[in-house]
């Protein structure tokens, strides 16, 4: 997990030389409830659109990669600079259902399904109605504001997807294993901020030094593990 | 017929009637009892189902309104308004949410139409999945009963509302299934069955028969000699698509028909029972009715058979009719024994006095038959013999020289020895004797004395010389009493023999003339003489009155007048 020295180097000069901020999440339990398995009768639809299926692995690791990590109060840092993201309408459902963007960033919304679909949101941070629009059209959203843009579908009230708007370039979506990496975090004193649609939001803050990495762990939720039953099996 | 027959029918044939139509009757009623019962449960039961039925849908009914709200499915619709029916994808998107509705709400055919009822998409469930439906010919009704490729569907409709507006309506439904009722129930599309539970009719029995029915009231009817219940089910008829009306139809007969099979075993042991015991109380009966007069009859049967009349037994314990017939009978045999005994004796003392005739025809013969018969009764009482053998003995021996009749008195009062010829002629005397009585009716017991009382047991006697028991016992008592009688009298010729010589020469003849038993039995008696030998003629009619006193005395007073006549007669001849 340490960074190697090397490509720190390579980093644009406008920054600051920075450090990374290297950290794990760890979740205990299940906070989502979801079908891992579609049912039986829904591979029998037969109608044109094929179902997307849940991975099936570890539902441990689906929550931990459904968590996204950003930085509070670092410096404003070009747009241009993100990749750009999608999120596609694919077997009747949003593909990935998570993203994170720095604010200003645009999300475009490509339908590859055989039917309408409409994507839509009223969240405070941006509300839009894209409208119903066939195979092969796409629609490209802007987002300024920082906030969680949950993101639906008209037609199709099972669709959803959240789209966290941070507020700096420093923000990931956590990998399987729980492990994040915000690269090149310039010295300074931050506010580590994870997030989960289950969970809801943590906060950590850390001190960045002169190349040195830090390093921070969440552990979610913070309440403490508990043997009763409809909490540990949920 | 027989009299116990008789009897036994009389009593049985009514009583087995009886019983049969009585069982009959309380049979048919325990049936009527438990068809009506089974009948009104039957009822009960449908009523009860279509209530549950009317209530489900009422349920149901509900959660479809929910259905209709679905907001997706609005957007859908707003979708197809939108983009205009005509394009494919926003079709497909409608009917891809239509399936997912039927899918989890398990439905088998869903359907969205517009304000004015036309359809906008619908789906149907195939075996593999879901597929839409060509809406060219797609008619249902908004609710009841419509066929689709060849499948029955039964559908209900729930309007899609926005701001109290009906913008379209949703028509959802199920694959009818005709055994889902509890009871056996049968669909009719304008009087013709669609589908029916029962499997042993005949679509076309089945239309006959509910063609008489009301389509909204119970009805019972007859289909193959069966009762039936039919009620309506579900919805009331015409309230829906008017065409399909859907009726229970349930066999009460063969509902009660195990009942119906333990209760006809259980009358059918019942009455083959009480058949049996009326048939063994029938059968015992007629025959204590019957059995005393049958013993009756086989009694006078006997007596004819036999010329016998004996006197019947009285049985204190026998009914008062047998009684009285029984003492009848015995007074009438009585009365018709007495004039039989009367009669015989007649004829007896008729011969009798013919016997004493003879005797009188010969001084020194007189009372030899008297004599002879109180011998030979003397012997037969000593030698044990029954009362009746003494009878016959008595009145044989009394006989035993009428033949002498018949001979000449030439030939039989001649002093002297008699010539082979007179020999001979004298020897016919029991031959002729027998020819004499066995023309009399009554005497015939008395036949053997009077042949056989001169055979010896050597063969050497006449007139057939029998040998030793070939000779009855009667002849050879009397043959003995005779001899010896015949010795001890006097003769015109000699004297007679001393009782002691007599017994001497008897002994000397025994075992070959004489049966020694006989004459020993004879012997210990001693003298049975009464009377010296000394006959007069006056004498010999006195002998001749003394026996027919003898005989008035054991007669009945009304046999005593001919007697009289006769003695009367004797001694004025």
């Amino acid at each position: 997990m340490w960074i190697k020295l090397g490509s720190c180097a390579l980093v644009a000069a406008t920054v600051l030389a920075g450090a990374d901020i290297n950290g794990t999440i760890a979740i205990d339990r299940k906070l989502s409830r979801r079908n891992v398995t579609a049912s039986a009768g829904m591979y029998q639809r037969g109608v044109a659109v094929k179902l997307g299926a849940d991975d099936e692995g570890d539902p441990l690791a689906f929550e931990r990669s459904h968590v996204v990590v950003y930085l509070e109060g670092g410096p404003k840092s070009p747009v241009s600079e993100f990749p750009k993201t999608s999120i596609e309408q694919r077997d009747r459902r949003f593909v990935p259902d998570l993203v994170v963007i720095p604010a200003g960033a645009s999300v475009s919304f490509p339908n590859f399904d055989p039917i309408f679909h409409n994507v839509f949101s009223l969240s405070k941070a941006k509300s839009f109605d894209l409208g119903n629009y066939p195979q092969g059209q796409s629609r490209l959203v802007t987002f300024p504001t920082p906030g969680v843009v949950a993101v639906y579908c008209h037609l199709h009230s099972n669709m959803a997807a959240s789209i966290v708007v941070a507020p700096s370039r420093w923000a990931v979506r956590v990998d399987k294993d729980g492990v994040f990496t915000l690269k090149d975090v310039p010295a300074g004193a931050f506010t580590v901020v994870a997030w989960h649609k289950s969970a809801g939001t943590f906060r950590k803050t850390v001190t960045i030094g002169e190349k040195q990495d830090a390093k921070v762990s969440f552990t979610l939720p913070y309440a403490e593990p508990t043997d009763a039953r409809h909490v540990a099996h949920r | 017929m027989r009299f116990a027959t008789r009897t036994f029918l009389s009593s049985f044939i009514p009583f087995a009637v009886l019983l049969a139509v009585s069982f009959w009757a309380i049979r048919a009623s325990v049936m009527q009892t438990v068809r009506d019962g089974l009948r009104a449960s039957v009822r009960d039961k449908e009523v009860a189902l279509a209530h549950e039925q009317a209530r489900n849908e009422g349920r149901n009914r509900k959660l479809l309104e929910g259905i209709g709200e679905n907001p997706s499915l609005k957007a859908g619709l707003q979708l197809l308004a939108s983009e205009g029916s005509a394009t494919e994808q926003a079709r497909n998107t409608v009917q891809d949410q239509l399936s997912e509705i039927c899918d989890s709400l398990s439905f088998d055919f869903i359907m969205v139409s517009g304000t004015r009822g036309e359809p906008l998409a619908a789906v149907v469930r195939y075996a593999g999945g879901f597929a839409p439906v060509n809406l060219t010919r797609l008619h249902p009704p908004e609710q009841g009963f419509f066929s689709a490729d060849g499948r029955l569907y039964e559908v209900t409709s729930v309007p899609i509302r926005e701001a109290d507006a009906q913008v379209a309506t949703l028509t959802v439904g199920g694959r009818f299934d005709i055994a889902r009722f509890g009871v056996p129930a049968v669909l009719l599309q304008k009087g013709t069955v669609v589908a029916a539970q029962m499997r042993d009719l005949a679509p076309a029995q089945i239309e006959r028969a509910l063609a008489a029915c009301s389509p909204a009231a119970d009805c019972e009817l007859r289909i193959q000699d069966q009762r039936y219940l039919s009620l309506p089910l579900g919805r009331p008829a015409g309230s829906g698509d008017g065409n399909y009306s859907l009726r229970s139809l349930q066999n009460v007969d063969a509902a009660s028909a195990p009942l119906q099979a333990v209760l006809r075993k259980l009358f059918l042991v019942a009455g083959l029972i009480a058949l049996a015991a009326m048939l063994g109380i029938s059968a015992l009966s007629s025959r204590s009715i019957a059995r005393p007069l049958v013993d009756v009859a086989t009694r006078l049967r006997l007596s004819a058979a036999t010329g016998e009349l004996p006197e019947f037994p009285e049985d204190r314990r026998a009914a008062q009719e047998i009684r009285d017939l029984t003492q009848g009978f015995n007074n009438a045999a009585k009365a018709v024994r007495e004039s039989r005994e009367r009669l015989t004796r007649a004829y007896v003392q008729f011969v009798g006095s013919l016997a004493q005739a003879l005797d009188a025809r010969d001084a020194y013969t007189a009372g030899h038959s008297r004599r002879v018969s109180e011998y030979s009764c003397a012997i037969a009482k000593a030698m044990n013999l029954a009362q009746d053998d003494l009878e016959i003995i008595r009145v044989g021996a009394l006989l035993h020289d009428l033949g002498k009749i018949g001979i000449s008195d030439l030939v039989l009062q001649k002093p002297g020895r008699l010539t082979l010829e007179e020999t001979k002629l004298i020897q016919q005397h029991p031959v002729i004797g027998k020819r004499i009585l066995e023309n009399v009716q009554g005497l015939e017991a008395y036949l053997g004395i009077v042949e056989l009382h001169h055979e010896n047991l050597d063969g050497t006697g006449y007139p057939h010389g029998l040998r030793g028991e070939e000779t009855p016992l009667h002849a050879r008592i009397v043959k003995v009493a005779d001899a010896y009688d015949a010795m001890t009298s006097d003769r015109p010729y000699r004297r007679g023999k001393s009782h002691a010589e007599a017994i001497a020469v008897l002994r000397s003849v025994a075992g070959s003339e004489m049966d020694s038993q006989v004459v020993e039995a004879f012997a210990l008696l001693g003298d049975q003489r009464k009377q010296p030998a000394a006959f007069t003629g006056s004498q010999s009619l006195r002998s001749l009155s003394e026996a027919v006193q003898s005989e008035i005395d054991r007669s009945t007073p009304a046999a005593t007048a001919d007697l009289e006549v006769i003695a009367g007669e004797r001694e004025a001849s």
